[in-house]
């Protein structure tokens, strides 16, 4: 009985990472600039990485087929989805920093940019 | 084959497509900010892929490649910060 749920929730969990996924690429496309597509790129990491790999951990806690070592795969998959929900969103910060700091893409649309005002673009 | 692999090979093509769609993002984005970052969501969608075809290939095994790859693609964002920032990679 237990078993049933908890594979049910898993699937689930794998299936909206799916979709998240789909919706995060697409963003990918349809933003226009750098500081626009940080929006899709955390869709797809947190939506899209890290609840498919809980969703998967818990049904390797569950899943017979794996054999002795689905103890070792559902540790080993939460210890993943740990490490990028702490890793991915530092990583997009410091990037996002470092691309305003160098004046490399330009903020668009921008009401006020008090760190670089010549790095402002249209004026809306 | 079971009800786990039956579903997961429905999901499998949402994570190529979007895989596909993040690299034309890393090919042609104007600045190399957008190419970091679709390198970025690419390489933790495979880490997420890998777990998954580890559950559909009921190979344990393979739960051990994710965890170097999300490790890997943050040095990369941090080397990349730190150059565009200071101009070297310095120690």
């Amino acid at each position: 009985m237990i078993t049933e749920i908890i594979t049910y929730i898993g699937l689930a969990l794998i299936g909206l990472g799916a979709l998240a996924d789909l919706i995060a690429s697409i963003g990918m496309h349809r933003f226009k600039n750098f500081y626009l597509r940080l929006h899709a790129t955390t869709v797809g990491t947190i939506w899209g990485a890290v609840f498919p790999i809980i969703g998967a951990s818990l049904i390797a806690f569950v899943y017979e087929p794996l054999g002795p070592y689905k103890y070792l795969m559902g540790g080993a998959g939460l210890v993943t989805a740990l490490i990028i929900i702490l890793l991915a969103p530092a990583g997009s910060h410091a990037l996002a920093r470092a691309i305003h700091r160098a004046g490399i893409a330009k903020v668009v649309p921008c009401v006020h940019d008090e760190l670089n005002p010549q790095l402002c673009g249209d004026k809306q | 084959m079971d009800l786990v692999q039956s579903l997961v090979i429905v999901f499998l093509p949402f994570y190529l497509v979007a895989i596909v769609l993040y690299l034309i993002r890393a090919i042609k984005g104007p600045t190399i900010g957008d190419q970091v970052l679709a390198i970025d969501s690419m390489t933790y969608d495979l880490a997420a892929l890998l777990v998954i075809l580890g559950l559909f290939f009921k190979e344990p095994i393979l739960i051990v490649t994710a965890i170097p790859l999300a490790l890997w693609i943050y040095a990369l964002d941090i080397y990349i910060a730190k150059y565009l920032e200071k101009g070297d990679m310095g120690g």
